[in-house]
Formats: structure tokens, C-alpha cells, sequence
């Protein structure tokens, strides 16, 4: 068998401000995942916000992973999150400075 | 003694739950991935703005577990994964997932598949009126030699509605009116799934299993038949009901230019409070008379 592939996009299109979560992403049968945090628009400072990966017991809870990167600062930029041990559940939290809009789109690159 | 095809499929425990027409047109065993099951984006042109609220409300389907805080993995009907929909936590809202093919022979063709729902266990009581909806579409389209019609058959099992437990198969013939997207004359959209328009289906009220707390699901079974030289429904069964479709109308709108022998399947699920809701499907198997 081939290893399961899969390329959600967990965000798209929303405007960010302050603290902003993704939908919990349910992805157990994964055992490595990329998050690819591209920015569609980027305004005020968004490169001195940063984006956490958080994974859950439940899909309900949330604790950081641990890993985190600058958000991109200019539209087309694109922040990378790797991940692996994560459990069933993944989801991406961001802080913005105020006066920072991000538009994401955000593509979970899972692997079995 | 002459073995049958029911004879094979009745000895193969993948397919000895499904009564399959004689082609299996697909079969979508989750626990084999997502088998083309994906995001139902809406449609857009130049800027992701023009895109329908409620269509970007859509989140993207996931292989689940069944796993929950207090118990642990629940797992599907014959193994670890079912593919499930998940709505964000905002009443009224919709997600769906969607699977892409077109048809090769216009007759009838037989959706079946394992379902069941459930909110999100939030809250440490049965949460049962928290679903509004689950169900289930076709959109199709006619092939460029037949009449030029987008043919949509909606199906839903209304759970709840304004705090009441009401439980009954609904369907709809109603969409909102087409709005152009872009400048190009090329895309358009309409909101099918608009919550207006829901009709009762005669004699449709079921109580399905629910169970006692949040956390315990029980599997449905679905059966929904339809005719695509007709363009009509047949029958559905849900569990150990039969309901007659054949007076059921779908939605219906003129054929687009670039949707010719369209079979795109559709499942949803729609929350009635500001809670996350989950449909939950086990197995897909779509079969065909030809």
C-alpha cells in the first residue's frame, strides 16, 4: 500500500486579528504533518506575530506543541510548521500585534 | 451449484451490508483513506471575496476515529475510521464534504451508506436538539443530448428545530436565484443548501437509535434510489424504513455549459445551537443498473 497522502485547507479567506485559532483538524491516522501558512494579504506588523501548533486529548482542550514560527509579513509569504507525535488532533493558533490583519490560507500537509 | 453475484457479495464482509445494484459504480471503505471524499469550496473568480458566505463556512472532511473525552475511540462499524464532517460552532451554520464523478449510463443508480451524528460533547448532558440537520444530495446534470437540466435531489433528516426534538426526512425542490461570479461570463452560483424551503416527506418520521449521553453513537443504515433517465427519485430506506420517493420532487434549474453527466454526491450536516456538530459516515457504496 501506498502511504495515505492528504492536503486539508483548515483556513481560507478569514481575517485575523489578535489571537485566531483554526477549526480542530482531526488526523490520527497521520504520523507526520506541515503546516503551510501562506498569507493572501498582510497588513500592519504581522511578521511580529507568531503562529503555535497545538495539538488536544479530545479535539476540545488545547496545549501547545511547542513549535512556532514569525508569521509572514507580506503578502505570499509563507510561514512552515513541521510536526510529528501529535496525537489525534492539530490545530494552529495565532497572535497578531494590534493593528495587524492577517488573510490566511492555511494547508495541512499530513502523511501516514 | 451456481454461485450468483449475491452469493459473492453476501460472502465478502465489506459488501454483505450493502444490497448493491449490479455495477459497483464505487466503494468508500474509510478505512482505506479518503477515497475522493474533499472540501466543498464554493465558486470564485479574480478574488476568494466572491466566493458565498455560507460556501466558505465549509470546512474540509476529516478520517476520524470516533474518539471522545471520556471514553476514548468509539472506531467505525468494521474498523478504526469514518469519514466525518464537522461543522464550526455557530448555530444555523452548514459543512459539507462532496465526491466528484460523472455517469457513463442514465438509469438507476443506488447511494447506500453507515451514518450517525452527534454534537460536540461540550457539556456533560445528552445535548440531543443540538443537531439541526444531517442529510445528504446529488447534483447532476443531464448529459448535452438529453433535456439540458441540473438535476438536485436534497434529503434530510430535520433532528431538531428551535429546541424540539422532531426527527423526520425532509426534502427540498427550492435554491435561491443564480448570481454571475467575476466578469468573465463564465461562473456562476446558487446557494441549493440555503436553509428555506425544507418539505416534510410523507410519512417521514423516524426515532433513530440516539443513545444516552453525548459520547455513545450508534450506526444508521442508508439507502437512497435514483433514477438518472427519469431524473426522479425512487425510494429510500433508512434502518427498517421504506419510504416511496416517487412523488418527490428535486431541485431543478437549466443545465450550465460546463457541467455535462455531472454525479457529484454531497453529504451535510447543519448545527442548531453555537456548537460544532458531526456527521459521521462509516461507508460509501454507490452501485448502478447497467
Amino acid at each position: 500500500m501506498l502511504r495515505e497522502s492528504h492536503s486539508a485547507i483548515i483556513a481560507r479567506n478569514e481575517r485575523w486579528q489578535g489571537e485566531a485559532t483554526t477549526e480542530p483538524f482531526e488526523a490520527g491516522w497521520a504520523s507526520e504533518a506541515v503546516f503551510f501558512l501562506r498569507a493572501l494579504a498582510a497588513e500592519g506588523p504581522t511578521g511580529e506575530g507568531r503562529a503555535h501548533v497545538q495539538i488536544s486529548p479530545d479535539g476540545i482542550r488545547w496545549v501547545d506543541e511547542g513549535t512556532s514560527a514569525a508569521v509572514p509579513d507580506a503578502a505570499e509569504g509563507i510561514a512552515v510548521l513541521r510536526v510529528a507525535h501529535f496525537g489525534s488532533w492539530l490545530r494552529l493558533r495565532v497572535t497578531l500585534p494590534a493593528g495587524a490583519t492577517l488573510t490566511p490560507i492555511v494547508t495541512l500537509a499530513l502523511k501516514a | 451449484m451456481t454461485v450468483t453475484l449475491q452469493d459473492l457479495r453476501l460472502a465478502d464482509p465489506r459488501l454483505s451490508r450493502f444490497e448493491p445494484m449490479r455495477r459497483i459504480i464505487c466503494f468508500d471503505d474509510f478505512d482505506r483513506g479518503y477515497c475522493g471524499w474533499t472540501q466543498l469550496v464554493g465558486n470564485y473568480e479574480h478574488t476568494l471575496d466572491s466566493m458565498t458566505p455560507s460556501y466558505a463556512a465549509h470546512t474540509h472532511p476529516q478520517l476520524a476515529t470516533v474518539s471522545h473525552w471520556d471514553a476514548g475511540t468509539h472506531g467505525g462499524v468494521d474498523g478504526t475510521y469514518a469519514l466525518k464532517i464537522a461543522t464550526r460552532p455557530k448555530r444555523g451554520i452548514r459543512s459539507t464534504a462532496i465526491k466528484r464523478l460523472t455517469f457513463r449510463q442514465a438509469g438507476p443508480i443506488r447511494l447506500e451508506f453507515y451514518f450517525t451524528f452527534k454534537p460536540e460533547a461540550t457539556e456533560l448532558r445528552l445535548s440531543e436538539t443540538d443537531v439541526r440537520s444531517v442529510g445528504f444530495l446529488y447534483d447532476l446534470q443531464t448529459g448535452h443530448e438529453q433535456d439540458g437540466l441540473r438535476v438536485m435531489p436534497h434529503i434530510r433528516f430535520l433532528n431538531a428545530e428551535d429546541g424540539r426534538h422532531i426527527q423526520r426526512w425532509q426534502y427540498k425542490d427550492e435554491t435561491t436565484p443564480l448570481r454571475a461570479i467575476g466578469t468573465e461570463g463564465k461562473t456562476a452560483t446558487h446557494d441549493h443548501l440555503a436553509p428555506f424551503g425544507w418539505k416534510d416527506i410523507p410519512g417521514g418520521e423516524q426515532k433513530l437509535c440516539y443513545n444516552e449521553i453525548p459520547t455513545k453513537i450508534n450506526w444508521h443504515y442508508m439507502r437512497f434510489d435514483f433514477d438518472l433517465a427519469a431524473m426522479r427519485m425512487i425510494e429510500m430506506q433508512c434502518n427498517d424504513r421504506r419510504y416511496d420517493l416517487a412523488g418527490i420532487p428535486s431541485i431543478v434549474i437549466p443545465a450550465m455549459r460546463n457541467l455535462w453527466c455531472m454525479l457529484n454526491l454531497v453529504f451535510f450536516a447543519e448545527a442548531e445551537t453555537d456548537k460544532r456538530v458531526f456527521l459521521y459516515i462509516d461507508s460509501v457504496c454507490l452501485s448502478g443498473e447497467f
